[in-house]
């Protein structure tokens, strides 16, 4: 393992990733690399690999080509759960929470790796046990007060309205205590107002923890103003790489969006 | 109202998180344990004992198995009787083996192998879920019996292949075997039961019970949040078997003493430990006690009042059980899908209330 990561230098890395489901092309020799301490945008239209590019980063999906480096170390044929345990957490674009549990077990799931003691004092629920729970009871905690969500802490997360419960995925998330959070489309089917508060949210994750932050977002003035640079796909391909400003004056990324006749 | 949380203030994060929050609740469980425990075994006679309390701590002790798979980790099993078989077989094979082996050493083993079993059936749960899974364990329930009556090692080659039961003893007192005083056939069970029951509460609020309940929920939220699904599921297999497992042993050595694999362990013991979670509540150890009492006490309770009361003819009232048991467990499940275990919580909320509607 690399040396501690600075901010500004690169945290995760992928090269010349490319990824096939027979005949279709999802991904195709894409390279970008995320840095510490940044929020990444990764845009592109419907279709156009920015799902299954997280599924890679994720573990979900092998690459047939290219390969991923993380804190400068090359990370091959990884499960999606040892990827947990290096340090990328992530929500989904279709929440994806444990309905039957509360928010507070919800978060407290997501500090999974982070526990450790054995079944015979789990089953006993005393020693270091119960030390354990409530030390990450109380980072649990610090996170529900960072989101405000004190008052549905025990409220099973299936009877909670849609924006709150995107809002508890991200507190699943954070409380991993990631090194990278990749976040699905965090402000779907938002209003206004939920959009707002989940954009102060990300750059106040950001900003407090010190969480590297990959979105990828439809709403362009999101994108726009949160992000520090963004990368486009289409169709499988990179089409740019840049500052918001340069994506937005990129032809080829006016094209994929608005069309171009061919005329 | 006397039932009520309003007052009961929680100072520390220990506090809020103790099994039964509310003071009331605490009261009343340590109440029922001590009656168990010092109260009862004087006024058991054999006939509570054989048609009541035995068999409703056994039934309790699987349901609680069952429950922790099917229930927190969300693997539908049908293999409850064969793994009850297990049980049966390896307390059998350990106490003639060993006649001067503890009792509650006997027992705990017989847990022991039988959750080697449940990890080897679990291994196809990796790959197949719901309804598959529950056709895979079938599997299990048909081979293992027929394993039982197959082998003539396990049944120690008798002439019947039945198995029976030993006389041992647990400090000089007979826990098993015919002459056994109901009292400490009752007291043995119930000491299982009790700490099993807490040690289940223990588990499934704990890490390890998250980690069944987000495979259940979200299997692949789970593991990108770093659960090992394998692991995960294959533990679930592991405590639920253990479980069963002593329940099977208690079954045979306590309560049946007499054993036949085909008859004892068939497969309609797989559907009722399932339909006693369904009925008391999915996810709920309480649900497993009112489950298991629910499905065996029905049919006691009727039978005592139609022939016993009424004085209807036997015959008559065997069937009409049928068709009330069937019928009540319609209502139930009609008035609360979640189980008799969600209509008491339900209840619960609106004591809280009570007088008030909000």
């Amino acid at each position: 393992m690399s040396a501690e990561v600075k901010k500004g230098d690169t945290l995760l890395e992928v090269r010349n990733i490319s990824l096939s489901f027979g005949g279709v092309k999802a991904l195709q020799d894409i390279s970008f690399d995320i840095r510490k301490g940044e929020i990444r945008a990764i845009i592109g239209p419907n279709g156009a690999g920015k799902s299954s590019m997280l599924n890679v980063i994720n573990g979900f999906y092998h690459p047939q080509d290219g390969e991923i480096l993380f804190e400068g170390a090359v990370r091959d044929h990884m499960k999606p759960h040892q990827v947990a345990r290096l340090g990328i957490a992530r929500t989904f674009q279709n929440i994806a929470l444990f309905k039957g549990m509360t928010t507070l077990d919800n978060l407290m799931t997501g500090r999974m790796i982070r526990m450790r003691t054995n079944l015979f004092w789990q089953a006993l629920w005393k020693g270091p046990a119960e030390r354990e729970e409530v030390e990450h009871r109380k980072r649990v905690e610090h996170i529900i007060d960072f989101l405000k969500i004190q008052s549905i802490r025990k409220t099973p997360v299936g009877r909670l309205p849609y924006g709150l419960q995107k809002r508890v995925e991200l507190g699943r998330a954070l409380a991993a205590d990631s090194k990278l959070l990749l976040l699905d489309e965090p402000m779907a089917g938002m209003n206004l107002e939920e959009k707002q508060d989940m954009c102060r949210f990300v750059l106040d994750v950001n900003d407090e923890f010190g969480t590297t932050i990959a979105l990828i977002e439809h709403d362009m003035g999101v994108v726009m103003d949160i992000s520090d640079r963004v990368v486009v796909l289409d169709y499988g391909r990179k089409l740019a790489d840049g500052t918001p400003g340069e994506v937005r004056d990129n032809q080829a990324v006016i094209d994929a969006y608005l069309g171009v006749s061919h005329a | 109202m006397f039932y009520r949380e309003s007052g009961d203030f929680k100072t520390s994060y220990i506090q809020d998180q103790q099994i039964f929050p509310i003071g009331l609740d605490r009261w009343f469980v340590a109440v029922v344990c001590v009656f168990a425990v010092l109260v009862v075994p004087f006024l058991i006679n054999d006939y509570w004992e054989k048609s009541v309390l035995v068999p409703v701590l056994v039934w309790s002790m699987a349901a609680i198995g069952l429950n922790i798979l099917t229930g927190y980790c969300g693997q539908v099993s049908l293999g409850t009787g064969g793994f009850m078989a297990v049980g049966a077989y390896a307390s059998y094979k350990l106490t003639t083996m060993f006649p001067e082996l503890n009792m509650f050493l006997v027992v705990l083993l017989s847990g022991g192998v039988t959750a080697l079993v449940g990890i080897v059936f679990g291994l196809p749960s990796l790959r197949i879920k719901g309804f598959y899974l529950a056709v895979a364990t079938l599997a299990s329930q048909f081979f293992l019996v027929w394993l039982f009556n197959k082998v003539p090692w396990f049944y120690n080659y008798s002439a019947s292949g039945q198995i029976s039961a030993p006389e041992r003893f647990v400090f000089g007192i007979a826990v098993s075997g015919p002459n056994a005083p109901p009292w400490a056939t009752y007291l043995f069970c119930l000491v299982f039961v009790v700490v099993f029951a807490f040690i289940a509460k223990n588990l499934t609020r704990g890490r390890i019970g998250r980690s069944w309940m987000a495979i259940r929920d979200m299997d692949i939220a789970a593991e990108i949040i770093g659960v090992p699904p394998l692991r995960t599921k294959l533990s679930a297999f592991a405590i639920s078997s253990f479980y069963i497992g002593i329940s099977g042993a208690l079954f045979f050595l306590v309560y049946l003493g007499a054993v036949e694999p085909t008859e004892a362990f068939g497969i309609d013991k797989s559907f009722l430990v399932l339909f006693m979670i369904i009925i008391g509540g999915l996810g709920s150890i309480l649900g497993s006690f009112i489950g298991a009492a629910f499905m065996f006490l029905m049919p006691v309770l009727f039978k005592n009042i139609m022939v016993g009361g009424l004085g209807w003819p036997t015959d008559l009232v065997a069937h009409l059980i049928f068709i009330l048991i069937g019928g009540l467990i319609m209502f139930f499940l009609i008035v609360e899908p979640h189980g008799l275990a969600q209509l008491w919580r339900v209840t619960k909320e609106k004591l809280r209330l009570w007088p008030f509607p909000h």
